[in-house]
């Protein structure tokens, strides 16, 4: 029971860090269309961002974050307007944008490790609290996880459903066709949306920096757990993106207690299979 | 008379000439091509990045003496990704039919086992430094080891826990075939020693999240904890599981300034079973290695890069051996012989090693642990 519960906190843990991903990566896909892989490398920058402002410039923590997301956001914005626009306004299939993407993956994760190296990159002096309540242990790096996706949920929330441009997001998401219809600048919408993804995913990464560190390559697994969260929540439901990283999460922790661990890696592609094979639309997609 | 000394005369001519000849008309190349099939890219590029470096360290050395009697080494570097066999193979045949290398020096395991046909086929000798499977032994005739292989290092490491009282063992381990072998390994021997083992967990290579696992092994209460796994998982591993509240002993089979990173503070008490590499004023050639690594690169030697550094001066003498033997000796059937006329070589380490007929080499291997953030020799240790 002990390991159960223990277990339950650590997937709350993970379901919250892969919540996040999706969310970020859940928006960028249902306002512009684009299968954004190239988020994982933009995950990868903003986690490099935040470590070359508290480690090399000696920012405090909280701000290194803050230049964490700028990066990502900046990073993002980027992507889009560099690689992905020019084929949008071509009028190119998904597939070629997809193939765009991938590699603009391969080639943003080779210029990460080549710029700065391929070592393990952590900050100095992470804060190391560690927190017992009986049995159960959490650090405070993972309380910040959980409150991470609590905060920057509410906020998203509250943009979208509370600002002229965040309600243009959701329109977009309902349907691009008829938000240009009525008027919405599709284009810069689709800019906030991959600005707003980007440093949404920045969050996380940052987290994940200080608690194990970070590597060029952390940016594969990130974007594929963002992506078979987004499947599993409902493609087009920000609401069920999140509920699919953090179901994804538990499953994934919990399922372990009586299956051998070399087992979880394929988890994910479990879920994923069970999902696309008897609710296509998602958990919680619409019909 | 007369006729008897002027054939022996004629022989001894005969014999002289045919030495001089014999040396005189060995086939060259213009430079000593040496091959490196090595993580460059991918998850595991640490370890490309300081193989490489002692591979170009020892290169430029031995060049700036002249090279091997003139002939200058040139090293070809070829990326695996991190250990993907297909690249590998890609990466062999790249080396063998546009470089014509006739040596080549391998990292990791799958990798290494995909080649080894190639090398047997083509006739191209393997040095082996970082792969650390017991199923590398003997899969080509051509191949070497100058790395203790992880079963061995993992024994010696339960034989230490065993020395300290430990009964209860649990294990930290990687999903592949590294990592398997030493489980394969450990557990009999350990079983045998009268311990149980209370929890084996398993993690895929390059995995960054290690909680559940860690949470497992904590709930199974052990005296001591087992990382059989390699950089950067060991550091991450460390860290967790102090993080988790855990004091038990934990004992792995390596610890690299990357690991050293990630750990932080939480490295501390850290033991590990390891090829003995610790640079000190005794031992000249091992600190003017990492004197001039460390002005290089900017960061202290591992033992990853000693072996390679090593391995290009064991294939130098390995080519001066085997030229003095004439004729087309850029063969690995001749590298081979000359091997085992004298399987004795200086070592970075200290001292010499010497390859053993079942191709690995003899190295020292010592028990360290992590004091004050460096890692401190405490003493050798073999398994029993």
């Amino acid at each position: 029971m002990d390991l159960l519960a223990q277990l339950a906190v650590n997937g709350l843990v993970n379901g919250s860090h892969y919540a996040l991903l999706a969310l970020g990566f859940g928006l960028i896909f249902g306002t512009t269309r684009v299968v954004h892989f190239a988020y994982g490398p933009v995950y990868a920058l903003s986690a490099y961002g935040c470590w070359l402002a508290a480690a090399v410039l000696g920012a405090p923590l909280w701000l290194a974050g803050l230049a964490g997301i700028a990066t990502g956001a900046v990073a993002g914005v980027l992507a889009y307007l560099v690689v992905y626009r020019p084929f949008e306004k071509r009028g190119s299939s998904t597939l070629v944008v997809l193939i765009a993407s991938l590699g603009l993956f391969i080639v943003l994760e080779n210029a990460i490790g080549v710029v700065f190296g391929t070592d393990t990159k952590v900050v100095p002096s992470p804060p190391s609290g560690i927190f017992l309540w009986g049995p159960l242990v959490v650090t405070g790096v993972q309380l910040a996880q959980i409150l991470a996706l609590v905060v920057v949920a509410g906020a998203v929330g509250i943009y979208l459903t509370r600002t002229r441009m965040g309600k243009a997001v959701l329109a977009m998401t309902d349907s691009v066709e008829m938000a240009r219809i009525v008027g919405i600048d599709t284009a810069r919408v689709s800019v906030i949306a991959f600005a707003l993804g980007s440093a949404i995913a920045a969050v996380p990464a940052c987290l994940i920096l200080v608690k194990d560190g970070a590597t060029a390559h952390i940016g594969f697994l990130a974007v594929f757990m963002a992506f078979v969260s987004v499947v599993v929540g409902g493609v087009g439901s920000l609401r069920g993106a999140v509920l699919g990283g953090l179901a994804l999460g538990l499953v994934e922790s919990t399922g372990m207690i009586r299956i051998p661990t070399e087992w979880q890696s394929s988890v994910a592609f479990v879920v994923l299979f069970v999902v696309l094979l008897f609710r296509p639309r998602g958990l919680f997609g619409g019909r | 008379m007369f006729k008897l000394q002027r054939s022996l005369a004629l022989s001894a001519v005969a014999l002289l000439a045919a030495a001089t000849v014999g040396s005189a008309s060995a086939k060259d190349p213009e430079t000593y091509k040496i091959g490196a099939l090595l993580a460059m890219s991918g998850q595991a590029s640490f370890y490309g990045t300081v193989m490489s470096a002692g591979i170009r360290q020892a290169v430029e050395e031995i060049n700036a003496k002249g090279g091997v009697d003139g002939i200058k080494l040139e090293a070809i570097i070829e990326d695996h990704k991190s250990g993907n066999a297909q690249e590998a193979v890609s990466a062999m045949n790249r080396l063998i039919t546009i470089h014509g290398v006739k040596m080549v020096m391998t990292s990791f395991s799958a990798p290494t086992q995909a080649v080894a046909p190639l090398a047997d086929q083509h006739h191209i000798l393997l040095l082996n430094g970082g792969g650390v499977s017991n199923s590398l032994v003997g899969i080509s005739k051509y191949m070497f080891h100058n790395r203790s292989l992880a079963a061995d290092l993992g024994l010696a490491a339960a034989a230490h826990l065993n020395s300290i009282g430990a009964k209860k063992l649990a294990v930290l381990h990687w999903k592949n075939d590294a990592g398997d072998s030493v489980v394969r390994a450990v557990r009999p021997y350990w079983e045998k020693a009268g311990g149980s083992v209370v929890a084996v967990e398993a993690v895929p290579q390059g995995v960054t999240n290690m909680d559940t696992q860690i949470a497992k092994i904590r709930a199974a209460n052990p005296d001591a904890i087992g990382l059989w796994m390699f950089t950067p998982e060991v550091g991450l591993a460390v860290k967790r599981i102090r993080d988790f509240g855990m004091k038990q002993p934990v004992i792995g089979i390596e610890y690299t300034e990357n690991d050293a990173k990630i750990a932080g503070a939480q490295g501390e008490g850290y033991l590990f079973i390891n090829d003995y590499f610790a640079p000190s004023p005794d031992q000249p050639w091992s600190q003017q290695f990492a004197t001039d690594y460390e002005k290089r690169t900017g960061s202290k030697p591992d033992f990853y890069a000693a072996n390679y550094y090593e391995g290009v001066y064991m294939l130098a003498e390995i080519l001066k051996r085997a030229r003095a033997k004439g004729g087309d000796y850029m063969d690995a059937e001749v590298f081979k012989t000359v091997l085992y006329e004298n399987p004795t070589f200086d070592s970075v380490y200290g001292g010499q090693m010497v390859i053993q007929p079942n191709g690995v080499a003899q190295k020292r291997v010592g028990l360290f642990q992590v004091e004050g953030g460096e890692k401190k020799f405490k003493s050798f240790v073999t398994a029993d």
